[in-house]
């Protein structure tokens, strides 16, 4: 008599291992995205609609690989082989190959959604599929998909390359086998994972915009000054800058972007800007971008000289 | 050495021994009233302690020690203040005892010192009221452990001289520290911005957000701080936390200050954080039991 043994993997050992990635849009994300699994030895191939897009992702990708040769912080063959990963392809078709595809277009949950139900007739039914959305329902977006079993949030922090961080929610109908090939595979990448409840803005910008917020609010009840405020913060709780720095390097406008997002999902107050955030945009203040925010700033690099 | 070469210093508790040691490194004299000798017994012990460590860091010499212990002196005799030109008050937070000792120091200091509270609970203006010549009244707010946080809030009450407040500046740079004026109201700034993040953390940790662990993870990794939400929380204390938290909703109404459900029951249980060993990371934490 013959005993068969089966797998203990069970599903999991079903599923191909991961080889190639395909990365859904070259903006910043998309392109810091590319760098992280070019570099960690995943055939990459970068989707932008646009040309001019997709280019110009492929070349801040490559271009950041370079930098990290000349500085020494990675090996010159290790940079090459991952400058060899990276292609690019306009059309959805090209990521039929893809193990893993990560999408980091637009927050648009239409959008989003779209894009899995036409990726859901070019891949593999095991492809992972990973949104890197910042404050949309990974649920709603997996809704797009046939297969939302397979979809999982995988929220990468700005810039991607050198941010440790990735944030996994689940959506409703996220399978533990997605989920912990996720894990398996966010190792790969050298990440540090946490993981978190498919609720808005996850962890990090779930307790930051109402922070930020409150420290505006504490500027505007005349608490503090932009300075003193930003230099008890980093004296009093070892924050690596004040939290005027911080919101002028993401931009008043981003701000108030994902703020809203997140009032309009909670219908909390202290998620909602504080009207100073409405009258800083009005007067085209938004940050370092363009030369004044909290602070003002002379660096004419910044003006797109 | 700019101003106030003799300093009071109001209780020996951990507050009291940080700054009466901060005070002592800047080569001033202090002393310290406490209520009886085993008080000051534990509050000396505290700052011998405290530089030991240091020594054993190699952060610290004997000599420095001894210098510092020298510069010392403890009483529980109000009149021994007298000749004080600066008096810091740092027991514990009842307005009632903090009054009456206020009026008794007050009576015995002479009109010309200047009087600080270390209060983080209090207003700092309705103290000042219950003393002769308010205008010379502030808080000067130390963070824990005084001897390694560098800021210090510089308190302003309705009733403190522009004066005072510029003398106490100085006082805090000839500390070593970095001082910030405030306004009196409560939990001054970095309070006021701490509280609500913590009890909004609480609060998610209660909802099954994620673990206690990977919420300290993600904030650290995620924004650079130096120590997660969670594990803060279990160093401050969560009584600690309780009851300055609480403190402001009572002064505020502001919702956003209310101690969590969770919190309050946390405190009753005996899980206050690394005092008790037990809280949020310390002591394999409460998970598996709120979920």
């Amino acid at each position: 008599m013959s005993v068969t043994v089966e797998s203990s993997q069970g599903l999991a050992a079903v599923s191909p291992p991961i080889k190639t990635v395909g990365v859904v849009g070259a903006g910043t994300m998309g392109s810091g995205i590319a760098v992280v699994t070019a570099r960690a030895g995943y055939r990459t191939i970068v989707c932008d609609l646009d040309e001019k897009n997709l280019k110009r992702g492929l070349d801040t990708a490559r271009s950041f690989l370079h930098k990290s040769m000349e500085k020494g912080k990675l090996p010159e063959e290790e940079g090459q082989a991952a400058i060899a990963n990276l292609c690019g392809t306009t059309a959805l078709a090209g990521l039929a190959d893809a193990d893993v595809v990560i999408e980091a277009v637009f927050e648009d949950l239409s959008l989003k959604q779209q894009l899995w139900s036409d990726l859901d007739a070019v891949v593999a039914p095991e492809t992972l599929f990973h949104t890197n959305t910042s404050t949309l329902p990974v649920t709603g977006i997996a809704a797009g998909s046939k297969r939302p079993n397979r979809v999982v949030g995988t929220h990468y922090c700005n810039p991607a390359p050198l941010m440790k961080l990735v944030e996994v929610a689940r959506g409703r109908y996220t399978d533990e086998d997605a989920y912990q090939r996720t894990s398996a595979f966010m190792k790969s990448l050298g990440k540090v994972t946490v993981t978190v409840k498919d609720r808005p803005g996850f962890i990090v910008n779930r307790f930051l915009i109402p922070w930020e917020n409150n420290v505006i609010r504490a500027l505007e009840a005349g608490l503090g000054t932009v300075e003193s405020i930003d230099l008890a913060v980093v004296k009093a709780l070892g924050h690596p800058m004040g939290p005027f720095r911080l919101l002028d390097i993401v931009g008043m406008d981003i701000h108030k972007e994902v703020a809203m997002r997140l009032y309009e999902q909670f219908r909390d107050p202290r998620f909602a800007p504080p009207p100073l955030v409405d009258r800083m945009i009005a007067a085209g203040d938004l940050g370092r971008k363009t030369g004044r925010g909290f602070y003002t700033y002379n660096d004419s690099r910044l003006f797109g000289a | 050495m700019s101003s106030y070469s003799q300093v009071a210093v109001l209780g020996y508790g951990t507050m009291g021994a940080g700054i009466a040691q901060v005070v002592a490194q800047s080569g001033r004299n202090v002393m310290v009233l406490e209520t009886d000798q085993a008080r000051i017994d534990s509050g000396r012990q505290r700052v011998t302690d405290f530089l030991d460590e240091g020594i054993r860091r190699g952060k610290v010499s004997t000599t420095h020690r001894d210098s510092v212990l020298s510069h010392i002196a403890e009483t529980t005799d109000v009149a021994e203040l007298a000749g004080c030109e600066l008096v810091i008050e740092a027991v514990v937070e009842d307005y009632d005892l903090k009054a009456k000792l206020w009026s008794a120091v007050a009576a015995v200091v002479g009109s010309k010192a200047v009087l600080t509270t270390n209060t983080s609970a209090l207003s700092v203006t309705q103290l000042a009221s219950g003393v002769p010549d308010p205008g010379r009244f502030a808080g000067l707010h130390f963070f824990n452990p005084a001897p390694l946080m560098p800021l210090i809030e510089v308190v302003r009450a309705l009733q403190t001289t522009p004066e005072v407040v510029a003398a106490l500046h100085e006082f805090c740079v000839s500390l070593n520290k970095t001082p910030v004026e405030v306004k009196d109201r409560p939990g001054f700034l970095v309070n006021r911005l701490l509280m609500p993040y913590l009890n909004d953390v609480i609060d998610g940790y209660d909802s099954g957000l994620a673990s206690a662990e990977d919420l300290d993870t993600a904030l650290e990794l995620g924004l650079g701080y130096r120590m997660g939400p969670m594990r803060l929380l279990d160093v401050i204390g969560l009584d600690t936390h309780h009851h300055a938290t609480l403190s402001a909703y009572e002064q505020t109404l502001d919702p956003q200050y209310a101690p969590p459900p969770l919190l309050s029951r946390m405190v009753a249980g005996g899980y206050l954080g690394d005092k008790s060993g037990r809280g949020f990371r310390v002591g394999g934490g409460i998970e598996g039991r709120t979920r």
